[in-house]
């Protein structure tokens, strides 16, 4: 790839970059909140989580104090119970999954060589609903109704009003909210890595760092979205006791247990794999050398990511399911050791091969490693079912996930905070108080957690908020006591390095690393001066002049004449350039969508169904206001000059284009949520002798002619997109129109199934599933008719044409999933009763 | 019947010790002060660490695991102590580097062939072992001792049947059991997930609503041992436990008859007293009125080793005590308080009940 | 034998080849057990048939496995270049794809294998 590199002159600079800086400038003022750009919401993201898993640490260590004697009576067993059911809600899902959502939005475009992810709306988006539904949840211990089941929600305890209150609502409704904002950030990362590498950035080229995000992205598509169903289940059970987990009216406990356990054992290495990701960027630049095995960690990588989707059961081993199926799950948790164990020889081998300097931030990521090999061996043993047959749900088990969580994340975290410090502020922390921080978190975990070991295997329960005397507990608690803190005074040191008043430094790259971020200014808001085109995994070490090059404007996008915010789109495989996309800039809609949302479901939880009416409509009209303002803009001219003499398109429709990407993306999630509801169906006809238990069906005529209205409202769709293409434009409309009628006959004889043969979905778990599948459908539905009208008002304004026709194809692709999903839902519930 | 008889001197008063919690034995501390003072040698491992121990092995079931962990903690010792030696002299400075093909074999044998070999060992070993440890067992099977145990919260029912299933009589919170002999352990729960565990004789099964759950556990010793709940089940999951007795079989047929037997002598007083206040409707005592099905089955009921499902010793006292105010020892509990009972007939209750054995 | 095997493909998803089939192998593992152990009472199937019928279907993911290793090595010039596959070229790029769906594939193997050995020491549906 042989361009010609620009040459600017120092005036011609200069004036470029003021027009730069006014393009991505921060507002000022209370404003500030409005910004959406990727380093201001990448900061609070990560600043917001490492809140929270400092408030739920607190809670730890009064659990802590509670236990650290035998017959204690320090809290009140109320108390505890909130409290370890919040510190593990908050850990999982407040700090350990949002921390790289928010170093994955804070890095990825300085890592890509992009200006921006290409969502940056999204990702504001997604960072107010998780602080108000963070808020939210951790409030509620403030006022003594915090979720009191266990993070894991087992019902019936969670599910039944006499054994627990509004905090199951709290945790079901918070948390679902979250879990939106999750599967938001995913899409982002996904669509940013695939599509907004610099050019030349080939997927061999790629760093560490993105393809282990690329991978965990994936991953949060295939595990969020079964918790999501199950939250809707659960939810509905516990609003309109429809009994999905009820065992008197045909439900079964165990159903949640399976959807909580795909979603959270995926969820542990969706935890780990970001913070190995980590390391696979530090320890090249401390052994100063590429990486050894490049392709062992996409091994890895994706091994991981597969072989976590067969681990669920094994948090089951003591349900009663057959031996066979707990031995299979046996098999799949050892297999994933391997791509494990590679992970961390691929760290031995590159230090091998290289010259270590021994800083900080390799100090913590060592440190970490040596945990983290204890806690995959015990992990060894614990997924041998006759071995947890007895470890099971005991201390050994808390020792176990606290080994491979703060081993394999905490530790590399901090250890990525003292790489990137410079990074993002332009300081550096301290070695000294480094050193005194890592030795005294070192020392104090292991004192912490390794007497657990013991206590749990002489017999001590997880969650138990006391014990008697003498049982051959009470030292190892004690001694557990006093780890704990030690650990926490080290968490603290780290904490005051941050916010102790230190001198700039006069690099950018203080610790001569290798890859692309480096080359960014911390204090310019614009991220790559201009975009590089990129010929090593190591550019910084392999690029002469690279640094000069992108600070003299020499390569893409040196300018900003739009006003606009601009970045590239390239192709998947090889990094060409393909297009210049337009991002969203600074706005309110992404915080009065978000507080909306989460007034959906704050209202619901408190039953305040009026409240919850109006804010749906708010966050509705939010959406499509800033759908309307913000996307699929027409451009005043098809291309536009990006430097090195070339000119892209900025309008790109269809699969080249990053919104087609991030719609397919969100439907593969949404269409995993659906599979995880016909699972559950499925799983009733599985367990019961007849799972109808005598209850008449949906019966076969409504549900097929169900099927068949949404094929034909499909046609039409396809239709409509054609005609639009073609230019035919009143017709496309018509089409348009009719297949929203269509579609709305097809929900109502969806729904008239169960509606005309009085299906009670209070009185038997049967009528329930078809219920909830039939609405799932419906709803699906009515949301693709809002999008066909908003295609014919774009159509109608102006804004949609035969060019620019990126809304009717993204629509399109909606509709495809859409019909898949009705013609399964209605296959099931009308035809399987038939078949079976 | 007296405890002594049964089980031998020595396991019981060192059992008993243990279990009644807040009264401890001299001999008891003095132990608690040697084991700590070995904390942090090797002793954390050693036998004799408890009576809710999986290291104190008192049956084959945990005797085979905890072989299987002590062999994967001297290979995972091993392992670990391989790793790290790895990684400190890769870290040491002023080291020439190695070529990058050497690095390249060692993540492809120590990272990927090595574990792969000795997982798919482990791996084989313990899948074997599994049908070996929990054997295909049916109710139907002759002569098999069968106990039917519901979790509730916060307590035990113990449901002895006969080998045709059909039930002899009701116990709660403590499990009697013949030496040597496999018994099939039927689980059940009306209200929400508990999980029944005897670590000195085997792992863990779950109670779970709507589904019926089995594990089969031998005892190869004679002696007393605790168990507990450990599916977190409500405020008072941590006050679930139980005592298992394992004893002779012969015992074990004497005690089932005694059990057994209507007919027994008794307070007729405090059994007036018990019954005038409502007691029966929520417990039985056999050969009386008292036939409630709600709370814990009261017959010989001053013959347990503690009360309050493993919380408090067996006196008259602690007895009194919980009837007073049952949600100050055992928050969440679905037993009322009965402190508004006229002077004394607290007292009567409790010494009636402790008199039952 | 290169006539009937696809040209390499320009895409992504080949890399996901042997962990899909090590997927899909699984996911049928545990279903039919699963539904077996539920509803032997009904079927009257024995459980050898089902233990067999699986070891047929193993073999059958192995061979899948084994023709996307052969594919990959292919794709990896028979292992002609060592890794580290890091040059900005088409060439290059191929080559690590290559290389780590032949890894992949390797894993997916002795993956399917651990699924497997549950089939050789169980024989019933016991808990």
């Amino acid at each position: 790839m042989t361009k010609a590199l620009g040459n600017f002159s120092a005036e011609e600079r200069a004036a470029q970059e003021e027009r730069l800086r006014k393009v991505w400038k921060t507002p000022g003022g209370w404003r500030y909140w409005t910004s959406v750009n990727n380093s201001e919401i990448g900061l609070w993201y990560g600043v917001a989580a490492f809140g929270f898993m400092l408030f739920a640490g607190v809670l730890a260590l009064l659990m802590r104090l509670q236990l650290a004697v035998p017959d204690n009576d320090l809290f009140s067993v109320e108390f505890f119970n909130q409290a370890f059911t919040l510190h593990g809600t908050v850990m999982m899902f407040l700090f350990a999954v949002p921390i790289f959502e928010a170093i994955a939005i804070y890095l990825l475009p300085s890592l890509l060589g992009a200006r921006e992810l290409p969502f940056p709306r999204l990702s504001a988006f997604g960072f107010w609903s998780f602080l108000l539904g963070g808020i939210f949840v951790c409030g509620s211990i403030f006022f003594n109704s915090a979720p009191n089941a266990g993070w894991f929600m087992y019902p019936p305890l969670a599910t039944k009003e006499e054994y627990s209150g509004i905090g199951a609502d709290i945790w079901l409704l918070g948390l679902s909210f979250i879990e939106v904002a999750s599967i938001a950030a995913a899409v982002e990362i996904i669509v940013g890595i695939m599509k907004c590498r610099a050019p030349g950035m080939r997927i061999n080229m790629m760093p560490m760092f993105a393809w282990y995000l690329l991978i965990v992205a994936g991953m949060i598509l295939f595990a969020f979205p079964p918790l999501i169903a199950g939250d809707l289940l659960f939810e509905m059970e516990r609003m309109f006791h429809w009994p999905f987990f009820d065992s008197e009216r045909g439900g079964d406990p165990l159903l949640w247990q399976h959807l909580f356990w795909i979603f959270g054992h995926p969820e542990v290495y969706i935890i780990f794999l970001p913070a190995i990701a980590l390391m696979a960027m530090i320890v090249p630049t401390f052994a100063q050398r590429p990486i050894v095995g490049y392709s062992w960690i996409v091994l890895a990588a994706v091994g991981t990511g597969f072989l976590s989707f067969g681990l669920w059961v094994h948090h089951m081993f003591a349900t009663g399911l057959p031996q066979i199926s707990l031995a299979f799950f046996s098999a799949a948790s050892e297999a994933v050791v391997i791509p494990t164990g590679v992970q961390i020889f691929v760290f031995i081998a590159t230090m091998l091969a290289g010259r270590v300097i021994f800083s900080v931030p390799m100090l913590f990521g060592a440190g970490g490693l040596v945990i983290f090999v204890i806690g995959g061996l015990t992990g060894v043993m614990v997924a041998l079912a006759p071995f947890d047959w007895q470890a099971h749900d005991t201390y050994f088990v808390v020792a176990h996930l606290h080994y491979v969580l703060i081993g394999g994340m905490l530790f590399p975290v901090v250890a990525g905070i003292y790489y990137y410090f410079p990074f993002v502020t332009g300081w550096r922390l301290s070695d000294a108080w480094g050193k005194v921080a890592f030795w005294l978190m070192f020392t104090g975990f292991n004192i912490a957690f390794f007497p657990m070991h013991f206590s749990g295997l002489r017999g001590m329960p997880r969650r138990v908020f006391t014990y008697p005397e003498d049982i051959g507990w009470d030292w190892f608690n004690l001694i557990s006591t006093i780890g704990a803190f030690i650990f926490a005074s080290g968490v603290l040191t780290v904490v005051a390095d941050m916010f102790r008043p230190k001198v700039k430094l006069d690099t950018l790259n203080p610790w001569k690393a290798g890859t692309l971020e480096w080359t960014n200014n911390p204090d310019e808001n614009w991220g790559m001066r201009s975009v590089p085109i990129i010929t090593s995994r190591y550019p910084l070490w392999d690029q002469p002049n690279l640094q000069r090059d992108i600070e003299e404007a020499r390569y893409y996008l040196p300018d900003a004449k739009s006003g606009r915010r601009e970045t590239l789109v390239t192709s998947v495989l090889d990094a060409e350039p393909i297009q210049c996309l337009r991002v969203g800039g600074t706005s309110y809609v992404t915080i009065v969508a978000a507080m909306s949302l989460g007034g959906v479901f704050i209202a619901l939880t408190f039953h305040w169904w009026l409240i919850t009416a109006i804010c749906g409509v708010i966050t509705l009209g939010a959406i499509l206001y800033w759908l309307w303002t913000g996307t699929a803009e027409i451009p005043e001219a098809p291309e536009m000059d990006v430097g090195m003499g070339e000119s892209l398109p900025i309008y790109v429709s269809g699969p080249p284009s990053v919104g087609w990407w991030a719609m397919f993306i969100t439907m593969v999630g949404d269409g995993t949520a659906f599979a995880s509801l016909v699972f559950g169906y499925f799983f009733y006809w599985t367990i019961h002798g007849d799972f109808t238990n005598g209850i008449e069906g949906p019966g076969v005529l409504w549900p097929v002619i169900a099927i068949n209205l949404f094929v034909l409202s499909w046609l039409l769709m396809l239709r409509a997109r054609h005609l639009n293409r073609a230019g035919r434009l009143d017709e496309a409309r018509v089409a348009l129109v009719g297949a929203t009628f269509i579609a709305l006959g097809g929900s109502a004889a969806g729904l008239a199934g169960p509606y005309v043969h009085g299906m009670d979905p209070t009185a038997h778990v049967y009528p329930a599933i078809v219920w909830i599948i039939a609405i799932w459908t419906v709803v699906h539905a009515a949301a693709g008719c809002i999008m066909q009208l908003y295609c014919l008002a774009r159509s109608l304004a102006g804004r949609m044409t035969a060019r620019y026709d990126q809304d009717i194809i993204n629509v399109t692709l909606y509709w495809h999933f859409l019909t898949v999903t009705a013609v399964v839902a209605f296959g099931i519930i009308g035809l399987f009763p038939v078949v079976r | 019947m007296s405890g002594g008889r049964l089980y031998g001197g020595a396991s019981l008063h060192d059992g008993m010790s243990r279990i009644g919690g807040a009264y401890l034995s001299r001999s008891a501390q003095r132990g608690a002060v040697l084991r700590a003072a070995l904390l942090f040698g090797c002793i954390p491992l050693s036998s004799c660490s408890g009576v809710q121990s999986a290291l104190d092995p008192a049956g084959p079931e945990a005797a085979n695991v905890a072989t299987l962990f002590y062999v994967m903690l001297v290979g995972g010792s091993l392992i670990w102590i391989g790793v790290v030696g790895v990684l400190a002299y890769a870290s040491r400075l002023g080291r020439e580097p190695h070529s990058e093909r050497m690095a390249g074999w060692v993540i492809l044998l120590c990272g990927a062939v090595g574990p792969a070999v000795i997982l798919g060992a482990l791996l084989s070993y313990a899948v074997w072992l599994m049908p070996n440890l929990r054997p295909w067992t049916s109710s139907g099977e002759p002569g098999l001792r069968q106990i039917e145990v519901t979790g509730e919260q916060f307590w035990w029912r113990a449901r002895y049947l006969d080998p045709s299933g059909a039930p002899l009589f009701e116990a709660a919170n403590e499990i009697v059991m013949p030496v040597g002999e496999r018994v099939l352990f039927t689980l059940k729960s009306p209200d929400v997930i508990h999980s029944f565990w005897i670590p000195s004789l085997g792992g863990k099964m779950d109670a779970i609503p709507g589904r019926i759950n089995a594990v089969t556990l031998e005892a190869s010793k004679a002696g007393l041992y605790r168990g507990a709940c450990a599916e977190f089940c409500g405020p008072s999951h941590a006050l679930m436990a139980f005592t298992v007795k394992a004893v002779e079989p012969a015992a074990f047929e004497e005690w089932l008859d005694e059990r057994a037997a209507v007919d027994r002598p008794s307070d007729a007083e405090g059994l007036a007293v018990f019954l005038r206040h409502g007691c029966g409707a929520c417990h039985t005592i056999a050969g009386t009125q008292a036939n409630g099905e709600i709370g814990p089955n009261l017959t010989a009921v001053g013959a347990r080793e503690t009360i309050a499902a493993g919380t408090l010793p067996n006196t008259t006292e602690a007895i009194a005590r919980f009837i007073r105010n049952p949600e100050e020892i055992k928050p969440g509990v679905h037993m009322p308080a009965f402190d508004m009972l006229p002077d004394g007939d607290v007292e009567m209750i409790a010494a009636y009940l402790k008199g039952l054995k | 034998m290169k006539r009937l095997l696809p040209k390499e493909v320009e895409t992504l998803w080949t890399l996901f080849t042997a962990p899909t089939v090590w997927a899909f192998h699984f996911i049928v593992c545990y279903v039919v057990v699963a539904i077996y152990c539920e509803k032997a009472l009904v079927w009257s199937i024995d459980f050898n048939a089902i233990r067999i019928g699986l070891g047929i279907f193993t073999l059958m993911a192995l061979a899948m496995i084994l023709l996307s290793a052969y594919l990959a090595w292919r794709q990896w010039g028979f292992g002609s270049g060592d890794p580290p596959h890091s040059q900005a070229t088409d060439q290059d790029r191929r080559l690590f794809q290559g290389f780590a769906t032949l890894l992949l594939s390797g894993l997916s193997f002795v993956a399917v294998v651990y699924v497997a050995i549950p089939l050789i020491f169980i024989a019933g549906c016991q808990i």
